[in-house]
Formats: C-alpha cells, sequence, structure tokens
C-alpha cells in the first residue's frame, strides 16, 4: 500500500501490514528528519505534489515487486511540518530472504528520491532553505 | 484555450500552488512560462537566466507527465493541459 499523509508514521502498523506467512525476512526504512551540525534546523517542511507522487510511488512499488520478488511493500511519505527526530518516509518490504528483502527495500528508497514529486523545505534560526537547490 | 498551472516549493511561494490561465490557441509550453515570467519579475528572475534560457534546476510537467525542459519547450498545449513547475525533488 502507498501512502501520502500528514499524520503521525506508525511503523508497527505497516510492519503488521506486511507480514506474510511465506516471506521469510521484512527490512523496514525509516527516514528521519535530521538536524545540521549546529543544530539549528528547528522545523522541516515537506510538500507533495499528492496525485503524481502516488501515481509515480505505485509504479516504483510495482517495480519493486516484481524485480526482487517481494510478497509485500509497504511506503508512506509524511507531508506538512515535521519536527528534528520525526519520521519522514517508512517502507517496508517482505520477501522469501533477506537478500531480496534488502534489495527491494533499497530500490524503493532510491528511486523515491530520484523520482517522486516531494520537496523538503528546512527551517531553522539563520532562514529556510529548499532541499535539492544550490 | 484554458490551460493550469500548478507550481510547487520555491515557485508555488512565488506563483501559488494552481492557477487558470487563458492563453492563444496553439501555445507552447515556452509562452506559457514567457507569460507567467511576463506576470511575474519574481518568477523570471528564480526560473530564467539573464540569457532568457530556462534554468536547468527547473523541473517540468505536462498532465503529469515529466517532459524535458530542454528539448520539450516548444510542444504545443491543448485546452484543459496542466502545466506543474518545480525546482528538484527532494522526497525521502
Amino acid at each position: 500500500m502507498i501512502e501520502i499523509t500528514d499524520s503521525e508514521i506508525c511503523l508497527d502498523e505497516l510492519i503488521k501490514r506486511a507480514k506474510r506467512d511465506d516471506a521469510g525476512a521484512m527490512v523496514t526504512f525509516l527516514g528521519t528528519v535530521r538536524d545540521d551540525e549546529t543544530g539549528g534546523i528547528e522545523q522541516l517542511e515537506v510538500e507533495a505534489f499528492q496525485e503524481a507522487a502516488l501515481a509515480e510511488l505505485q509504479a516504483i512499488r510495482q517495480e519493486a515487486m516484481s524485480r526482487f520478488s517481494l510478497k509485500a511493500a509497504e511506503v508512506v511519505h509524511r507531508t506538512g511540518t515535521l519536527a528534528v527526530g520525526e519520521s519522514i518516509v517508512a517502507i517496508v518490504c517482505s520477501a522469501g530472504h533477506r537478500e531480496e528483502a534488502f534489495s527491494g527495500c533499497r530500490y524503493i528508497i532510491e528511486e523515491l528520491k530520484s523520482r517522486a514529486p516531494l520537496w523538503k523545505k528546512e527551517i531553522g534560526k539563520k532562514g529556510e532553505r529548499w532541499v535539492g537547490r544550490a | 484555450m484554458r490551460v493550469k498551472v500548478a507550481a510547487f516549493a520555491s515557485f508555488r511561494e512565488i506563483l501559488g500552488r494552481e492557477r487558470a490561465l487563458e492563453i492563444r490557441d496553439g501555445s507552447t509550453v515556452k509562452e506559457l512560462l514567457d507569460e507567467l515570467a511576463a506576470a511575474s519579475p519574481r518568477f523570471r528572475e528564480e526560473a530564467f537566466e539573464p540569457s532568457g534560457a530556462l534554468r536547468d534546476y527547473v523541473l517540468l510537467m505536462v498532465n503529469r507527465k515529466r517532459i524535458d525542459p530542454q528539448q520539450d519547450l516548444a510542444r504545443a498545449l491543448v485546452d484543459g493541459d496542466e502545466l506543474a513547475v518545480f525546482p528538484p525533488l527532494a522526497g525521502g
């Protein structure tokens, strides 16, 4: 299942949804809001082109399911205003064995970062900055 | 004809999230971008080099499909099309 939400991510819920009797491995990835080295980040604003991002994430999930023979893949991305330490994205992949589960999970996060229309703005003591812009 | 412009992240802050525009039939993506730049000096500065070329961090979608901002600016739009304008992606 794919979700873009302004509610807090519950990883346990995703793990429950991705459990399968024929899966011997589950790999989870959690991306979190990181402070900078000076402690200057106060908030992160996450924005999505909702309809296009959902379609892209759905395509990425399908690719991962078939390339790595996953039994299940759950992807949730947050939007809205997040504090340092909060979860931005969670991915849970189930597979017969760990190799496929690791590969599937890595594939989804890497493709999400390069293809899904989502943006982050760091808001800190020294001002604001859209991530990814020079 | 009527088209929709959707803007995200830094470009949303300049153009607003969504607007509908009446443009000449057969207008291209470049002509629509020029129209937006004519109406907003800030958008012109953010999206275009002083030479008039589109800056390389400007990304575009037509009807939710990515187009190549260097190759596809001459693409003609049709009534009801949606052009999305945004900076580099940064999800995850």
